[in-house]
C-alpha cells in the first residue's frame, strides 16, 4: 500500500477569529443593542432578549406560557392575522423561554426589515392575551405534556433536575397535569408587564446590517417605556434532594434512560473553562471517553453525551444515555468506571492533543458567520460577562496540564456528589 | 447566486467547488448514490448500518475521527432512502486531512467481524431509542409498507425489522462496499475557503489513483400507481389518537414537484397553514397538525400527520381533514396566500445559503438529480407557480383513491 496514505497530511495551526467587531447602542430609552454586522446574504437575525424566564415565575408554566401567548393576539392584529402577516413577509419567528431569560429570535430577508420591527413590537409590547386562545394553547400543552411524558428520557431528565435543583425552584419544578388548569390571562398579564420591559430589552442583531439599521430601532423601539420598573427577587429556593439515587418504572420500555450529575460551578467562575475542558475529553465529542467505551467498544447505545451548563443561579453537569435494558447495570458501571480514572490517572499527552485541537476547532466554528457570532456572544452576554471569556477559553485549551485536569476532577467530579436517575 | 465550479476525474469521481472567502472553514460533503432503496428486501436497514462501518478505519489509518479532531475537524453523515451523505467541516489549512480521510475510506475499509458485530448493537440501540421506545415512533413501519407494495420505498431506512439486521455477516457488507461505494458512485463537493484549483489538485492527489468500477444496473421496480383507498388501524399505548394519511406524487424532479411543496406549505407552514387554522385554533380538534413531502428521488409520499385533542372522535377529526384537503380541489386559493408560501420559501432558501454545510449539500444533490445549476433556480421555479396549477395538481394527487390512511388509536384499557 501506498506509504503517503499511512501519513496524516501536515496539520497547521489555525486560529478562531473571536475579538470581532460588535458595535454596542444604546437607545434613548435605555434599550440595548448590539450589532454584528458581517454575512454573505441579505438577512437578518435579531434576538430579543428580557430576564423573564422560568426562575422568575410564581407559578409553574407562567414563563412558558406568557412567552408562547405573545403571537396569539396584540392590539392591533387577532392571532390568525398576526402569525398570517408574518408567513406573508417570510419572517421566521421562534418564541424562547428558557430557565433565566426569555424573548424571541427572527430572521427575516433585509427587504422586509421595517415590516419586521413593526410587527415584533405588536408581539412584545402589544399582545392581549386573549382567554380563548389562552385555552387552547393549555389544551395543547397539556397534550404534548402527555406525550412527553410516555418518554423514558423525558422522565429521568425532569427528575434530574428535581433531584438536583429541588422541587421549590423552576430549574427543578416538575410540571404536573394539574398545573395545566387554571391558567389565566390576567396572570400572564402581571408577568409580562413586570417582566417584557422596553428599557431592559437587549437586542442582538447580526447578518447584514443596513446603515440605516440603529435610525429604524430607535424608530420602532426608541420612545417605548414601561409604566412601572418592577425590581422584585424571586422568592424561589434552590435545595436539592438529599436522595443521590432514583429508578422510576416505566411499564413496557425496552430502554433504560440513565442520567448522572450534579450541581455545579457557572460560566462566571475561573475554574469553568477548565471543566469545559474536562467535560469534553469524558463525554463531550465523538471521540470522547465514555463514547468510545460505551458506544464504540461495547455497543450498548446509540449514544452516550456529558455536558456541563450554565444557568444564572448555578451550574449543572449532566451524562446522559439511553441503553438496551439488559444493558443498563454494566453501562453504569462504565460510566462509574470513566469518571474513576479521571480522579486518579493523569490525562496522556496524546489524548490532550486531541482535545486541545477538537475544541480549538469549535471555537472556529462557534466564530464562522453573523449568526454563530451572536450565539456565541448571548451565551455570555447573559453571565455579565463578553468576549474575552472565549478569549480565556482559548488560552485554556492551549495551554492546560494533565495535573490541572487532576485537581479540576477530584475538585468537581466527586463520586458521593452524583445523583444517578435510571427510569425503564 | 451559487457560483461553482465542476470536474470529473477519469474515475468517474464528480468534483465541485463553491469558494466562499467569507469563513474561516471549508466543508466537504460527499454523496455515495446508494440508500435504502438499494437493499435486498431480506436485509434492510444494510444501507445505514453500513454508514456506520464507514467510520470503522483502514489498513492504513486504524481510527478515522483522531486524525480529523487533531485538524480541528468535525463530520457527521446521514442515510436516506436514496443517498448516503457524508459531511465534514475543518479550518480551511487542514481541508488535506478531509480529502486523506475520505479517498482511504473510498478504497477499502477495515471491515472486521467484531466491528460488525459492536456496530450492529449501536444501530439495533438506536432502532429501539427512535422506532420502538417513543410514543408514536413506528409510524413509518407501518405506514410505508401500506402505501407501497413493490418499490423499496416500502421499509424505512433504519430497516424493516430488527432480525434483518441481526442477519447481516461480513459477506455482505463486503459486497455491498464494491457494489456502491465506487468513485463513479459518488459526488464531493467542497464549499466555503478554497479555491476551485486547489480543490481540483487535492481530488486528483488523493481520490485520482482509485480505479473505476462498474456498477450493477440498479434494478428498482416502478411502484404501480394506487387506484383504491387503504386504510390501516392500529391500537397502542399512547395517551391520544393520531391520524396520519400518505399520498403517492411525482419523483423528486418532475414538474408538479414545487407546486406540491407549496401545498404542504399551504396547509401546514408556519402558524398560518390551512390545516393550523382550521382544526386546531378554530376546531380544536387537534393539538398538532403538520404535512410535508418526503422530497424523495423516486415518487415519493406526502404525508399528512395529527395528533388528536384528547375526546377528539377520530372519524369526526378525519372528516375535518378530508374538507380541508377537498377544499384545495374546490376553490382557488388567493393571490395572497400564494404569495405568502412563496415568500416563505424564498426565505427559507437564503437562510440555508448562509451555511457552508447547507450549500455542500444542495450542490451535492442536485449534481446527483442532473444539474447543480438547479440550485440557483429553486426561487424562480417556485415562483413559476400559479394558482391553477396548485389547483391542479392537489387534484392530481390528493385524492381518496391514491391515499393511505393510518388511524393510530390509544390502546382500550381494559
Amino acid at each position: 500500500m501506498d506509504r503517503i496514505r499511512r501519513i496524516q497530511p501536515p496539520v497547521h495551526p489555525f486560529d478562531a477569529r473571536i475579538l470581532v467587531p460588535i458595535k454596542s447602542v444604546t437607545l434613548r430609552n435605555g434599550t440595548s443593542l448590539f450589532l454584528i454586522d458581517a454575512g454573505t446574504e441579505d438577512i437578518m437575525r435579531i434576538e430579543f432578549v428580557f430576564k423573564a424566564g422560568m426562575a422568575l415565575e410564581y407559578l409553574p408554566l407562567l414563563a412558558t406560557s406568557s412567552n408562547m401567548m405573545l403571537t396569539e393576539g396584540s392590539e392591533k392584529y387577532t392571532s390568525e392575522e398576526l402569525n398570517s402577516i408574518l408567513d406573508f413577509y417570510g419572517i421566521f419567528l421562534s418564541l424562547i423561554a428558557e430557565k433565566d431569560t426569555a424573548g424571541l429570535i427572527v430572521y427575516f430577508l433585509n427587504k422586509h426589515f421595517e415590516k419586521a420591527l413593526e410587527l415584533i413590537v405588536e408581539i412584545l409590547f402589544r399582545p392581549e392575551f386573549p382567554e380563548k386562545e389562552l385555552g387552547l394553547l393549555m389544551k395543547k400543552r397539556l397534550n404534548w405534556y402527555r406525550i412527553n411524558r410516555e418518554k423514558v428520557q423525558n422522565i429521568a431528565t425532569d427528575k434530574f433536575f428535581e433531584s438536583v435543583f429541588g422541587s421549590l425552584h423552576p430549574y427543578g419544578r416538575m410540571v404536573l397535569e394539574t398545573d395545566f388548569e387554571g391558567m389565566m390571562s390576567s396572570l400572564l398579564k402581571d408577568f409580562h408587564t413586570k417582566f417584557y420591559l422596553p428599557e431592559k430589552m437587549t437586542m442582538i442583531v447580526s447578518g447584514r446590517i443596513p446603515e440605516r439599521a440603529v435610525d429604524l430601532f430607535e424608530k420602532y423601539f426608541g420612545d417605548l417605556h414601561s409604566e412601572k420598573i418592577y425590581t422584585e427577587d424571586s422568592m424561589n429556593v434552590i435545595k436539592g434532594e438529599s436522595r443521590k439515587k432514583e429508578h422510576i418504572k416505566k411499564k413496557g420500555a425496552i430502554q433504560t434512560a440513565v442520567r448522572i450529575g450534579s450541581p455545579t460551578i457557572n460560566k462566571r467562575h475561573p475554574d469553568y473553562p477548565g471543566l469545559k475542558f474536562l467535560n469534553v475529553m469524558l463525554g463531550g465529542y465523538f471521540g470522547s471517553r465514555l463514547m468510545k467505551n460505551i458506544r464504540e467498544e461495547k455497543g450498548y447505545t446509540y449514544g452516550i453525551h456529558s455536558s456541563v451548563s450554565s444557568f444564572d443561579l448555578s451550574g449543572f453537569k449532566l451524562i446522559s444515555t439511553e441503553v438496551g435494558k439488559e444493558n443498563s447495570g454494566q453501562a453504569i458501571d462504565e460510566i462509574y468506571k470513566e469518571i474513576h480514572l479521571l480522579l486518579k490517572e493523569p490525562v496522556a499527552q496524546d489524548e490532550l492533543e486531541v482535545v486541545r485541537n477538537y475544541m480549538s476547532g469549535e471555537m472556529v466554528r462557534m466564530f464562522d458567520g453573523p449568526f454563530a457570532i451572536a450565539e456565541s456572544f448571548k451565551a455570555v452576554w447573559e453571565f455579565g460577562l463578553d468576549l474575552n471569556y472565549f478569549v480565556g477559553m482559548m488560552n485554556t485549551i492551549r495551554t492546560i496540564t494533565p495535573d490541572e485536569i487532576l485537581r479540576l476532577a477530584n475538585t468537581y467530579y466527586r463520586l458521593d456528589d452524583l445523583y444517578e436517575i435510571t427510569v425503564g | 447566486m451559487i457560483n461553482f465550479s465542476r470536474f470529473r476525474l477519469d474515475n468517474g469521481l464528480r468534483v465541485i467547488v463553491h469558494e466562499d472567502r467569507s469563513t474561516p472553514l471549508v466543508a466537504m460533503n460527499i454523496l455515495y448514490d446508494v440508500g435504502s432503496k438499494d437493499e435486498n428486501p431480506s436485509f434492510t436497514g444494510m444501507a445505514h448500518l453500513f454508514e456506520h462501518l464507514m467510520y470503522c478505519g483502514t489498513a492504513n489509518i486504524p481510527e478515522y475521527d483522531l486524525p480529523l479532531q487533531l485538524a480541528g475537524g468535525e463530520n457527521n453523515a446521514f442515510t436516506n432512502n436514496d443517498i448516503t451523505n457524508y459531511y465534514l467541516t475543518l479550518p480551511s489549512g487542514n481541508i488535506e486531512t478531509a480529502f486523506w480521510l475520505e479517498s482511504d475510506r473510498m478504497i477499502e475499509p477495515d471491515f472486521t467481524k467484531k466491528k460488525l458485530d459492536i456496530q450492529k448493537s449501536v444501530v439495533i440501540e438506536e432502532f429501539k431509542q427512535r422506532f420502538l421506545n417513543q410514543p408514536y415512533g413506528d409510524v413509518m413501519l407501518l405506514l410505508r409498507p401500506q402505501a407501497y407494495t413493490i418499490h423499496p420505498y416500502r421499509w424505512p431506512t433504519i430497516g424493516m425489522d430488527i432480525s434483518h439486521l441481526e442477519n447481516i455477516d461480513l459477506d455482505h457488507v463486503k459486497d455491498f462496499f464494491s457494489q456502491h461505494y465506487t468513485p463513479g458512485n459518488a459526488i464531493v463537493t467542497l464549499a466555503g475557503n478554497i479555491e476551485p484549483v486547489k480543490a481540483y489538485d487535492l481530488a486528483v492527489k488523493w481520490f485520482g489513483s482509485i480505479p473505476a468500477s462498474d456498477r450493477a444496473q440498479r434494478t428498482i421496480p416502478l411502484e404501480p400507481v394506487q387506484t383504491k383507498e387503504k386504510k390501516l388501524t392500529v391500537e397502542r399505548n399512547v395517551p391520544s389518537d393520531a391520524l396520519y394519511k400518505a399520498w403517492h406524487m411525482g419523483p423528486r424532479i418532475s414538474e408538479d414537484y414545487s407546486a406540491l411543496d407549496l401545498l404542504t406549505d399551504l396547509l401546514a407552514g408556519g402558524e398560518s397553514g390551512r390545516l393550523y387554522n382550521r382544526l386546531v385554533r378554530d376546531k380544536n380538534l387537534f393539538s398538532e397538525i403538520n404535512a410535508y413531502i418526503t422530497s424523495d428521488v423516486d415518487p415519493g409520499l406526502v404525508i399528512l400527520s395529527g395528533k388528536l385533542m384528547r375526546g377528539t372522535d377520530i372519524m369526526k377529526a378525519e372528516k375535518a381533514v378530508n374538507e380541508v384537503i377537498n377544499e384545495l380541489k374546490e376553490s382557488e386559493l388567493s393571490d395572497y396566500e400564494l404569495e405568502k408560501v412563496k415568500n416563505r420559501f424564498e426565505s427559507s432558501v437564503v437562510l440555508s445559503n448562509t451555511s457552508i454545510l447547507n450549500k455542500a449539500m444542495n450542490l451535492s444533490m442536485y449534481e446527483l438529480l442532473g444539474d447543480p445549476y438547479m440550485v440557483n433556480m429553486e426561487v424562480e421555479s417556485y415562483r413559476a407557480v400559479s394558482r391553477e396549477m396548485m389547483r391542479e395538481t392537489a387534484i392530481k394527487y390528493l385524492s381518496p383513491e391514491n391515499c393511505t390512511t393510518l388511524f393510530y388509536l390509544t390502546a382500550s384499557k381494559k
